[in-house]
């Protein structure tokens, strides 16, 4: 597989996977706002904008409808969602060759259907209604990605992309829940609810461990479940078989050197225990996995798209 | 519910019958005619006396049964569906970007066997001709040493290789792939326009304009035996294959500008539909005179490359220096024999305007053979009595400067001033080798849904030629329709559009 189409496949899933979890946290917010008080409400969108945008404090006087406006359509905000579909679809226009008709399709109709809608237009009303949709048809993509698509290295970048950049969306929104659990205006019980449905993890949650809500138990589950789909342990698993699929005839010694970084961070999730983390260390066992991710990421480029042609020659 | 934008556009469906004998709609007077004009020119579809030729028949019945709201929905789902597989092009205007479709029209254009049988000996004859020209002038040159051709206009043109002077392109084949515009003139004969030789375009809105009309008039279509097309990209991958001895294993890739050429979407079509490497210029490497593409697992040898790059592009280190699109050491890599380029460089001098006024000839001294398809009557100004025919009629003339494209340089008699002619004149006495003259030309009119209502709009016809062990011509090619009233501009940038041609069977 051609170095760039590689890279532009990663990146496309990674802007797709970005959009997802940027529309999903508009749904879930927008639809939990009416059970809180104004106050608590605040607090829990500040930590949606802290998530998706890394920006700490929220603007003043921002209301629902112009944090939903940043984060969806602003054209300034470089992580909107709809930033992150127009980038995951120049990406995909560039390796239209390497895609099925099915899923660039399936892209180019939902950054079409997102793309000229207004704030004004959702918010008369159910705004919820319009993300929830657009949720719909991104499950939809993923499904047809999975059924059209060979699963070959071209798939295996696209999965690459998806759960690194899980990795480190799903860390950014543990650490911003579980950094303020001591804090006074912290998460209370209904903001660990909702966490666990910005993970669409409130029902196996529940398969799991019943209805009683603990933040060691969310911990726990979206920190080491090795079945759930959003859950740290279970998207390292992807990138390690992902890691072991790419650049099949590359040599030993660049391929080594990827493995090695993956194995590590494999390693790190399996053997992790909840127990040791509570007090303080979920903070810093994610910081370590977003760092991991973060040198995987350059040693994958490293190997495979951008090594100087003089090195094989 | 669904957003508007968001339904099921794909679905072309609906009732498609072939109506029996009913009804006769007359053109300038009955739905869905009322607004269709028959003029000077030669309409593909009617009769002078208003009555629909013979291939049209079931076309026409169709037409005039078909309720017009279904057309237009049809219309509007052929561009939705463009619009979602991304056929577009991008507009840049005040730094906005704007995507846009080339507008495409649902009624199709018609070609019988027979003319089609024409149109491919032409053509044939045609790339032939030009390709013995091209060995001819990077070898011998004995088409100028006979005089046939004049020096001057070959070594003074801009784009004559010096570069491919004596090197052996495979089975002399300089032109591998020929978009060829012709028009149908006022007696219903087809004339040739122009020979795009470099790197035509329009290939996949052939195929896409296919897809179109056969969903819009499903019945016609099957009751009418239309020859198929969808097998021109395993065409092309054919002949790019028969450049190199050891086909099968060939590595073959096409090169693009990348994704900001208007062209971009064929370049992936392309790419997709024959199952080769689509490659921009800095994938590409040069080593020891050997092309490679950089891979995941390392770096991969290209023996094959059909570049849809202009000459001046391809190799910074040989044309021009300031170019980021091309391949710096390709055009060694290429002189070493190492891989093949198609279309080989330098195509270009043998279709400009002035070297066209010689392709009769060079098609009676090539091949001894009188030309099947007839070139639109040109004078070369260079040429005594030519010039002063051409100076004496400058009101009914079109004059081109050769070197020129894009409306540059150009008078059109008809419509300019006294002393705008007068100017001209100057120009032309001054420097007769410049310039050349046409008639003004009258395209064919062929049917086109717009407004509302079917009306005659002007139409060219762009079949494309592949040459490469042999000659293979698909049976079909882009019609380019002049969507505005009375215009004669097909170009897509002024408001053409283009649609389906059904070559038939008999």
């Amino acid at each position: 597989m051609l170095s760039r189409v590689a890279d532009s496949l990663y990146w496309m899933s990674r802007y797709v996977e970005r959009a997802e979890h940027t529309t999903r946290l508009i749904a879930v917010k927008l639809e939990s706002m009416v059970e809180q008080t104004p106050e608590d409400a605040a607090a829990s969108w500040a930590r949606v904008i802290q998530a998706l945008t890394g920006e700490k404090t929220a603007p003043a006087h921002a209301d629902a409808f112009a944090i939903t406006r940043r984060l969806a359509f602003d054209r300034d905000n470089d992580t909107s969602l709809i930033n992150s579909l127009s980038l995951a679809r120049d990406n995909a226009r560039q390796v239209r060759e390497a895609l099925s008709s099915e899923v660039w399709e399936s892209l180019n109709r939902l950054y079409l259907r997102l793309q000229p809608v207004t704030m004004d237009s959702i918010w008369v009303h159910t705004p919820a209604r319009l993300f929830r949709e657009a949720l719909e048809e991104m499950h939809a993509l993923e499904g047809v990605t999975y059924s059209t698509l060979s699963h070959g290295e071209g798939w295996y970048f696209l999965e690459l992309g998806r759960h690194i950049e899980r990795v480190q969306q799903l860390g950014r929104l543990l650490d911003i829940h579980f950094s303020a659990a001591q804090a006074e205006n912290g998460p209370k019980y209904f903001d660990w609810l909702v966490l666990l449905k910005f993970c669409t993890a409130f029902e196996p949650y529940t398969k799991r461990y019943t209805a009683s809500i603990r933040p060691q138990k969310i911990a726990e589950f979206l920190l080491f479940d090795p079945e759930f789909p959003h859950s740290i342990c279970f998207s390292v698993d992807r990138m390690t078989e992902a890691l072991a699929r790419v650049a099949p005839g590359a040599p030993p010694a660049r391929r080594a050197a990827v493995e090695r970084l993956a194995g590590r961070m494999k390693a790190a999730v399996d053997f992790g225990q909840v127990d040791e983390l509570m007090s303080g260390g979920v903070a810093a066992f994610i910081a370590d996995i977003t760092k991991q991710c973060e040198q995987i990421h350059k040693q994958l480029y490293a190997s495979y798209i951008t090594y100087g042609a003089e090195t094989v020659l | 519910m669904q957003h508007e934008a968001f339904a099921n556009t794909e679905d072309f469906g609906g009732p498609d019958i072939v109506a029996g004998p009913g009804r006769i709609a007359r053109p300038g007077q009955d739905a869905p005619y009322a607004d269709y004009e028959l003029g000077r020119p030669y309409d593909e579809m009617f009769t002078p006396d208003g009555k629909a030729r013979a291939p049209y028949a079931a076309m026409d019945s169709r037409l005039s049964t078909l309720p017009l709201e279904e057309l237009n929905r049809r219309q509007q789902a052929c561009e939705q569906s463009f619009l979602h597989q991304g056929i577009t092009f991008t507009v840049y205007n005040d730094n906005k970007a704007t995507e846009r479709i080339i507008p495409t029209d649902l009624i199709p254009r018609i070609i019988t066997g027979a003319e089609w049988a024409r149109l491919e000996a032409g053509l044939t004859q045609r790339i032939l001709a030009l390709n013995l020209f091209l060995r001819d002038i990077y070898n011998d040159g004995r088409v100028l040493k006979d005089g046939v051709v004049p020096r001057s206009m070959i070594y003074g043109s801009r784009h004559y290789r010096r570069e491919m002077r004596g090197l052996p392109v495979p089975h002399g084949a300089y032109v591998n792939i020929c978009g060829s515009d012709l028009i149908r003139n006022e007696a219903g004969d087809f004339v040739v326009l122009e020979d795009n030789l470099r790197v035509p375009s329009g290939v996949s809105y052939m195929l896409a304009n296919r897809d179109v009309a056969r969903r819009a008039f499903p019945a016609v279509f099957r009751s009418m035996g239309v020859r198929p097309i969808e097998h021109y990209p395993l065409e092309l991958l054919a002949t790019l294959r028969s450049l190199v001895p050891f086909q099968e294993e060939a590595t073959i890739a096409v090169l693009t500008p990348g994704v900001f050429n208007s062209a971009y979407f064929e370049h992936a079509f392309l790419a997709r539909q024959m199952g080769v490497e689509l490659v921009e210029g800095r994938d590409l490497l040069v080593n020891d005179n050997v092309v490679y593409t950089r891979t995941t697992s390392g770096l991969k040898r290209i023996d094959v490359i059909y570049r849809r790059i202009d000459d001046d592009f391809i190799d910074p280190l040989i044309f021009r220096e300031d170019s980021a699109l091309g391949v710096p050491g390709l055009f060694n890599a290429y002189r070493a024999g190492n891989v093949m380029i198609a279309n080989a460089l330098g195509t270009g001098v043998a279709d400009d305007k002035a070297v066209y006024a010689y392709v009769p000839r060079l098609i009676r001294y090539y091949l001894a053979e009188e030309p099947i398809l007839d070139n639109v009557e040109t004078f070369l100004c260079r040429e005594d009595a030519s010039l002063s025919h051409v100076l004496a009629n400058l009101d009914k003339l079109v004059v081109k400067a050769v070197g020129e494209s894009g409306g540059y340089g150009m008078l059109v008699g008809p419509h300019a001033s006294q002393a705008e002619r007068d100017d001209f004149a100057r120009k032309i006495k001054a420097d007769p080798e410049n310039y050349i003259a046409q008639p003004t030309i009258q395209l064919s009119t062929a049917p086109a849904f717009v407004g509302g209502g079917v009306e005659a709009r002007h139409v060219d016809l762009r079949p494309f030629i592949l040459h490469g062990a042999e000659t293979k011509i698909v049976p079909g090619a882009l019609t380019r329709v002049a969507l505005k009233r009375g215009s004669l501009v097909v170009n897509s940038s002024q408001g053409g559009g283009s649609k389906d041609t059904w070559v038939l069977s008999n």
